[in-house]
């Protein structure tokens, strides 16, 4: 059983926050070693190719650079804070070039799992492998409409009532959908199940 | 928990609320230690499903890119900090005074000497093995920090973008990595040039040292930035201010373990410069 990346981490990550704001490059990099491929990837499935993805990346780093010292606790957990940065950046620039992302072909969960980069200690890459392995089960157990609905609310700079027009349903089974579907993906992921 | 409460945790998880019902929200979270934590279920559900290993590797270029756009608005803001305080010194009329001194730097050789009581910078040319000495007499001296810094920084923009203007005997050429620390004693402050490091792979940074050669005592000057490039130009400041002959001052570079309270000392393999001194 992997421990859950509960207040520990979070806690830890913050104090690397803290140090980021405070211009520690170290902290920075480690930062990068925990958060790189998550956001990277974030940002290949959001806008659809690496060459944007990897500018796109670096524009949320370098934000995240630049604004830790606005990080607050109280709000979300750092790793939160940074994914919304990243989606933020990559909607900002699929608006800016009117493009829409892809509604009706989202990228399968399945895939061969990449290694982590060179940064990434063996802890993380192992935690990581496992979820993988654990995910994909997770996913395929979510029904078909709730998945749909969550990974469009993650991956899509799409409104809930875009959202309800390519699913075909009312804007309040939409949000009820991603609810169900994020509880889900949370009770099989608990490790109480596992 | 109702389930209009849960959809507006899973809305806010996922970034999915307006400014109104977002700040509504985060002020029920404040006050809702079991609302916080049910998000916080939330976020590390979320956490680990956008940390599982993607498709996708990051391409190894990807930090060094970063690194190099953070370089690039270090030496922005260094610009900026540079240019603010002429402007504020061209309000008071001094800024003709200040322009004059500095338009009139001359490089000489440090062995020859500057004339007594003149103020001056010095320069030490650094490459693999080696450092050189030289020393810059400057027109005027500078009445307070701030005026030192604008001379510093006016010289050490100059120099980086026209390195002919280096006493020669400090104008490497060639592949190899090379750099200049330029340091004004009096105010303990500097500008350190490099070109050509290569990268320092993960858990490892470049440190500036300045050791005073008579003495042999060592003070670090700071950790170099460096970007894939390898090349940068940077500022840095030693306090405590230094007690030793600026004839006697000589810098290098190392490359030492990261460590979360750095070296005290340099331990590492010497990159840059004479080391042989510590």
């Amino acid at each position: 059983m992997q421990p859950d990346l509960g207040s520990e981490e979070a806690a830890e990550e913050s104090r690397l926050l803290a140090r980021t704001a405070a211009g520690d490059r170290e902290a920075f990099r480690l930062l990068f070693s925990r958060y790189g491929a998550a956001l990277y990837s974030l940002a290949v499935r959001i806008v659809g190719n690496s060459g944007d993805a990897e500018e796109l990346t670096q524009d949320a780093f370098v934000k995240i650079w630049r604004s830790a010292g606005s990080y607050d606790p109280g709000k979300s957990r750092p790793f939160t804070w940074a994914v919304t940065i990243a989606r933020r950046t990559c909607f900002d620039h699929l608006r800016k070039r009117r493009r829409r992302p892809a509604f009706t072909v989202l990228p399968d969960e399945a895939g061969p799992p990449a290694g982590q980069d060179g940064g990434a200690d063996a802890r993380h890459a192992a935690e990581a492998r496992e979820d993988s392995e654990r995910l994909r089960g997770a996913l395929a157990g979510i029904p078909g409409g709730q998945r749909r609905a969550l990974e469009l609310a993650l991956y899509s700079a799409a409104s809930h009532s875009e959202i309800a027009r390519v699913l075909g349903q009312p804007v309040g089974t939409v949000k009820s959908w991603i609810r169900r579907g994020l509880l889900d993906l949370r009770d099989t992921l608990s490790p109480k199940k596992l | 928990m109702k389930p209009e409460t849960e959809e507006s945790a899973c809305l806010y998880v996922l970034d999915r609320l307006d400014a109104t019902e977002r700040a509504w929200f985060e002020a029920r979270l404040a006050s809702e230690p079991d609302l916080a934590a049910f998000v916080g279920e939330l976020e590390s559900t979320l956490s680990r499903h956008l940390r599982t290993p993607a498709a996708a590797d990051p391409p190894p270029t990807l930090l060094a890119g970063i690194d190099a756009r953070i370089d690039l608005l270090a030496r922005e803001r260094m610009r900026e900090h540079a240019r603010a305080p002429w402007a504020s010194i061209a309000r008071w009329g001094i800024a003709a005074a200040i322009t004059a001194s500095v338009g009139i730097i001359a490089v000489q050789q440090v062995r020859r000497g500057a004339a007594p009581g003149r103020p001056y910078v010095i320069i030490v040319g650094m490459d693999s093995g080696r450092s050189t000495l030289a020393e810059l007499p400057l027109q005027d001296r500078a009445r307070d920090p701030d005026g030192s810094f604008i001379q510093l920084a006016s010289l050490a923009e100059r120099l980086w973008e026209s390195p002919d203007g280096l006493p020669e005997k400090l104008r490497f050429a060639g592949p190899r990595s090379h750099g200049y620390a330029l340091f004004d004693p009096a105010s303990s402050q500097g500008f350190v040039a490099i070109q050509r490091l290569p990268a320092t792979g993960l858990g490892k940074r470049y440190h500036l040292w300045i050791v005073d050669t008579a003495s042999g005592r060592t003070h670090e000057a700071g950790i170099l930035p460096l970007a894939v490039s390898g090349s940068g130009l940077y500022f840095f400041t030693v306090a405590p201010a230094l007690d030793a002959r600026p004839d006697h001052l000589d810098f290098f570079v190392t490359l030492e373990d990261t460590a979360p309270s750095g070296p005290v000392r340099p331990s590492g393999k010497v990159v840059l410069g004479d080391g042989r001194v510590f």
